[in-house]
């Protein structure tokens, strides 16, 4: 089956050279060729008709309002009253990995949850709240536009904190200070 | 086809691996510490004033800071002294150098020739590696076994006797061989091994080396090499030298 | 904090001047000349570092992450789990990068074949002898051996079990209430042993045994007995320590994690707080360079069991027959409102140790605009005729910063031990005597801090004998460098602690630090809340309401027993506002059920003086509510409506009253130390007898404040200590 693939092969070289022939002819002539002309109706259109062309041409203004959340018909509660904090998720302290840690995360303030007497899950009336953490922003400034943007309130709470740099040196271990000594290394 | 696929792909060829399991093969000693009536914190140690003399040379080699490197000597005062190496001796060791316990326990732990429970007066160490195996090791270790009525690992009751087997004690050139504390015996037949355990229960000291005949490591049947005189100044010169 | 991006920018700039300062400060303790840098090659990619930099902080510089066990970056380095070996140019064997100092133009390659294959190889000697019991193992989810095999472990397995002999097994070890050992899944990166000997300062771990029987543990039978013990379970980077009352509870992925600040201590450490159906599961810590790096004191750990044991849930009279009732909210405002109204200005207000800053301007606005200035904390400050204490902050705030106090060369502590009192900032303590060379000397009971001090003594005398300089470790302190003097907020609650913070401070004052902005003078808080409620005027101990005799006295989550049945009249009404039914709660008269930290959005400063917030994890139980809010809905039934309804609105309030209480997360810089220290000498008088801390042993750490009193855990640990020291 193999051989059979590589025997059909040249066959396939051909065409495609014809393919990359026809593309470059085209391409090369394209400056020169000739194209349907553009009509100006200007000369052949009544007044009226010239008045709403010319209403056509400018740019539609769109209502100023930065916030969506007057259109998006999400309920009042969920826009108002909602505080939205901006952060870097910290480092699980479980854990040593931090590729998680470099998006910005949107997290809403936490509303009630009961027990569902029917499976005992966890419910909750807060359609917002699968949002928390899971939004990645690249930027804060992201994060912040896209919550004014739905009218919620925000804090940006993690701070860029720089990483303290720390000597790591495993002869450290065995050096000739006598209270480093003491321990197992 | 197959042969073919088998050239294109020779990487899965290659991917074949093996069956193997995991050694689950545990040493004797337990590496955790149990209280026993003849181990447990509560007995009492010290060292005698010989060994304490003896603490302080050895301290005096390290220098300050450093003086857990100590560690090993002193544990070893401590098992001489006693048999075996208690607990109490291990944390005594420990107050002496000034370290926390844990630190004496892992080194006392990991050195085999430590014993941390309670062993005989002869501590009988029956070489089973290799070159003392394809000697007759195993005869030897059947004798000792057969004499003092114990098995490997144990004690007999008077506390006189322990066999252990070990691995090689770097006399195979004597093989077989068992080490009864510090002192070797070698070139063993099963004779000789119940002779040194018969005068060892005695409390006779029967003579450390090689049991058949020959001084140190020398070929058994005699020089090979090495057998004329050693010539003379001058040999081989070039006359007109 | 939700301000309009105009103030915060002002704030920003404004502080961010703040921490230029402070980086420069730093800075200039360093002297070395900084050696210059080299250039290595990661994947190709060039990275200058500083020389002897190893492999792998070069790699992580450009975000490489390289696999590892044993490498943590605040424990020594162990090089002893081979996850991290990567290929080095020119080297004909994979080098452990954790353990490597890079050499100029290396090109370290990451992800090549050789690499690949010595991960893949180390990665199946770990799994050989791993058990396969992920479905039931309490790390599953959060293991880094789990992540790890998926990433760089091989697809299949060459471990076939012909013999159906097992794997190697260990028996499991108990080290105590908190920690739950399963030493079969133990991967020996020895992390935990390093952790108990470098940061806990117990050296109770170790290896015994060597080869396949190498195994981790205490080889005695021996309870893991420190203050920290909780961090060897974020450690362990498999399932063999977990989190014992946390086991079997939750999987990782089906709790939220709610990033919130600790109260149980006045450092303020950084949590986040896991919970599951309006149930805090367990607390883990959130790193703070600043503050907690990335530890976590046990009683902050364990105690969140205690937030759903005893609980206040709904508001309660007290029936003419002295009993409690439940009513409704309604009821039990009216009721108070009337105690209110009829009392006029005869009302006061104690503050707990964990009330939030909402909640204490809430109060101090309501009094004010009954006409009442009776607004105390349980605990005492030193004050003085006319003048108090605690006018400038500088008087009681730890001023150097928590992360500061690793780098001093001399340490007075003055009746506090820092092990019990704030064990995080004894880990700082630690680590500058560890790796500083620091020196660090205790006036006070001789206590175990885990670390080697100099004891001068019990006596109070010899500190007045150091602020007169007569004592010769007074010229120790005045050649000193980096001098500190921390003393503990329970010395200076003592009726004569106005000498102690008038003989200290200024003493503290004459020092000469190598660095002019050096602080000296450092007063180490045990209240979460003290240092809010001091800044907003709250005035230190409760002398003045007993001797007030207030007719309606408000307890808010006052526990500590300052206020007794003795010491207040008889016809007092006393309300109490909080969340656990501890000791301030059968005082009362009218019960208002209010919040735990973690179930409110709410303001605490810490010892240092920085203010950080708590963010709802769970909502209150029953009918409880937010605090403020209660005092906000109170004040409309007595008729004097305080100015906010929201959050926001009474954070503006907040920051009327004091801008800083609003900065989260920043330190404020402190003024006024010689006008502080000369206000304190005016008020000078003598120092009698001995200085005694409250919490000697392990036994004293675990159960302190209402939350920590109704934890379970808490109780099994006192119990465990117990018996631990009664047979030692």
């Amino acid at each position: 089956m193999m051989a059979g693939m590589l025997r059909r092969l040249p066959k396939s070289v051909v065409s495609l050279k014809w393919y990359q022939n026809s593309v470059s002819a085209y391409s090369s002539d394209a400056l020169k060729q000739k194209e349907a002309p553009i009509v100006d109706n200007s000369v052949i259109l009544d007044d009226k008709e010239m008045k709403e062309r010319e209403k056509l041409t400018h740019l539609v203004n769109l209502p100023k309002e930065k916030t969506l959340a007057s259109i998006n018909g999400v309920p009042e509660e969920h826009v108002k009253d909602r505080r939205v904090r901006i952060f870097i998720p910290a480092k699980n302290a479980m854990q040593s990995g931090t590729n998680n840690l470099n998006t910005w995360r949107i997290e809403f303030d936490n509303r009630e949850r009961w027990e569902n007497p029917l499976m005992g899950w966890s419910s909750s009336a807060d359609p917002l709240s699968n949002m928390s953490g899971v939004v990645e922003f690249n930027t804060k400034e992201e994060a912040i536009n896209h919550c004014e943007k739905n009218g919620w309130k925000w804090l940006v709470s993690s701070e860029e904190r720089k990483k303290k740099e720390r000597v790591k040196n495993y002869g450290v271990n065995f050096s000739w200070d006598k209270r480093t000594r003491v321990s197992t290394k | 086809m197959l042969s073919r696929s088998k050239l294109l792909f020779p990487s899965i060829a290659r991917n074949i691996r093996c069956i193997s399991k995991s050694a689950t093969n545990l040493s004797d000693n337990l590496f955790v510490h149990r209280d026993t009536p003849e181990d447990n914190p509560n007995i009492p140690f010290e060292f005698d004033e010989e060994n304490k003399r003896r603490i302080k040379a050895i301290l005096n080699n390290y220098p300050e800071g450093h003086k857990r490197g100590a560690m090993i000597p002193l544990l070893d005062l401590a098992q001489r002294q006693v048999g075996w190496l208690p607990i109490s001796a291990m944390h005594k060791v420990a107050e002496v150098l000034g370290l926390p316990n844990m630190r004496v326990y892992e080194v006392a732990t990991f050195y085999t020739m430590f014993l941390r429970k309670p062993t005989g007066t002869y501590h009988v160490q029956v070489c089973t590696t290799t070159p003392c195996w394809l000697k007759g090791s195993d005869e030897i270790l059947d004798a000792c076994k057969r004499k003092l009525g114990i098995g490997v690992g144990e004690t007999t009751k008077d506390m006189k006797f322990t066999i252990s087997e070990v691995e090689c004690l770097g006399a195979c050139v004597n093989a077989p061989m068992i080490a009864v504390n510090d002192d070797y015996y070698e070139d063993l037949s099963v004779k000789d091994t119940e002779e040194i355990l018969d005068s060892l229960a005695k409390g006779q000291q029967p003579k450390a080396g090689p049991r058949n005949g020959r001084f140190a490591s020398e070929p058994a049947a005699g020089l090979t090499s090495l057998t004329t005189e050693p010539p003379g100044p001058g040999f081989g010169v070039q006359s007109g030298l | 904090m939700l301000r309009v991006p105009l103030t915060r920018a002002i704030c920003l700039t404004h502080s961010s001047r703040v921490l230029v300062t402070a980086s420069a400060r730093l800075q200039s303790n360093i002297p070395a000349k900084a050696p210059e840098k080299v250039e290595v090659f990661i994947d190709d990619q060039p990275v200058m570092v500083a020389p002897g930099t190893t492999v792998l902080q070069a790699a992580a510089q450009i975000g490489v992450e390289i696999p590892r066990f044993c490498y943590h970056e605040r424990l020594a380095v162990a090089g002893n789990c081979r996850m991290c070996l990567v290929e080095v140019e020119k080297s004909p064997k994979p080098v452990a990068a954790c353990a490597m100092p890079v050499m100029k133009g290396w090109r370290i390659k990451t992800n090549s074949e050789m690499t690949r294959k010595a991960r893949e190889g180390v990665m199946e000697f770990l799994l050989a002898n791993h058990p396969l019991d992920c479905p039931i193992c309490d790390q599953g989810g959060e293991c880094d051996l789990q992540d790890q095999a998926m990433v760089f472990g091989s697809d299949r397995s060459r471990f076939t079990d012909i013999d159906h002999a097992g794997k190697r097994a260990v028996e499991d070890k108990d080290i105590g209430p908190l920690v739950k050992t399963i030493m079969t899944r133990c991967i020996h990166c020895t992390r935990c042993i390093r952790f108990a000997s470098e940061i806990a300062g117990v050296d109770d771990f170790g290896t015994t045994g060597r080869g396949n029987e190498m195994q981790v543990g205490t080889y005695v039978e021996k309870l893991f007995l420190t203050e920290l013990s909780g961090n060897v379970i974020d450690l362990c980077p498999v399932g063999a320590l977990t989190n014992k009352p946390y086991s079997f509870s939750a999987r990782p992925w089906e709790v939220r994690k709610i990033d919130s600040i600790d109260v149980l201590d006045a450092l303020g450490s950084n949590i986040v707080v896991s919970t599951r159906t309006g149930e805090v599961l367990r607390i883990l810590p959130r790193e703070n360079e600043d503050i907690n790096e990335e530890w976590l004191s046990d009683k902050s750990r364990f105690a969140c069991d205690g937030l759903k044991r005893q609980r206040l849930i709904t508001p309660m009279l007290r029936k003419p027959n002295g009993e409690l009732e439940a009513v409704e909210w309604e009821t039990a405002l009216i009721g108070v409102a009337q105690a209110v109204q009829n009392a006029g200005d005869k009302v006061a207000a104690v503050a707990g140790s964990l009330v939030d800053a909402e909640q204490l301007i809430a109060v101090k606005d309501l009094l004010n605009r009954l006409g009442s200035e009776l607004l105390c904390t349980e605990q005492k400050f030193p004050t003085a005729d006319g003048t108090s204490g605690t006018d400038f902050r500088s008087n009681y705030l730890l001023n150097s910063s928590i992360a500061a106090c690793e780098e001093a060369d001399l340490v007075l502590l003055v009746g506090t031990n820092p092990r019990y009192e704030a064990p995080l900032l004894n880990t700082r303590l630690r680590k500058g005597y560890v790796h500083k060379e620091q020196d660090i000397a205790l006036i006070g009971p001789k206590v175990d801090l885990s670390y080697r001090y100099e004891h001068l003594g019990n006596s109070s005398s010899i500190v007045q004998d150091i602020a007169s300089g007569k004592h010769p470790f007074a010229q120790r302190l005045k050649s000193a460098k980096r001098p500190l003097v921390i003393v503990g907020a329970n010395a200076l609650s003592r009726s004569d602690g106005k000498a102690f913070l008038a003989g200290l401070h200024s003493f503290a004052n004459q020092l000469t630090p190598e660095d002019k902005n050096w602080k000296v003078w450092n007063v180490l808080q045990t209240n979460a809340s003290q240092v809010a409620a001091l800044d907003m005027g709250y005035k230190a101990g409760v002398e003045e309401i007993v001797a007030a005799g207030p007719k309606v006295l408000f307890l808010l989550g006052a526990d500590g027993g300052a206020i007794n049945k003795d010491n207040i009249p008889k016809d007092c009404f006393v309300v109490y506002l909080g969340h656990h039914g501890d000791n301030g709660a059968p005082l009362a008269h009218a019960i208002l059920p209010g919040a735990a930290y973690t179930e409110k959005q709410a303001t605490y400063v810490n010892t240092e003086g920085r203010a950080q917030q708590t963010l709802v994890a769970i909502t209150p139980p029953g009918m409880a509510r937010d605090d403020w809010k209660i005092i906000r809905a109170l004040s409309e039934v007595i008729g004097t409506s305080l100015p906010y309804d929201n959050l926001d609105e009474i954070r503006d309030r907040l920051e009327d009253v004091a801008p800083h209480l609003v900065r989260y997360g920043r330190l404020e810089e402190n003024n006024f130390y010689a006008q502080a220290a000369q206000l304190a000498k005016l008020q000078a008088s003598s120092l009698q007898g001995d200085i005694d801390v409250k919490q000697r042993t392990l036994a004293d750490f675990f159960m302190t404040d209402s939350i920590s009193r109704a934890s379970p855990t808490m109780a099994k640990c006192v119990q465990a200590v117990k018996k631990a020291q009664a047979t030692a």
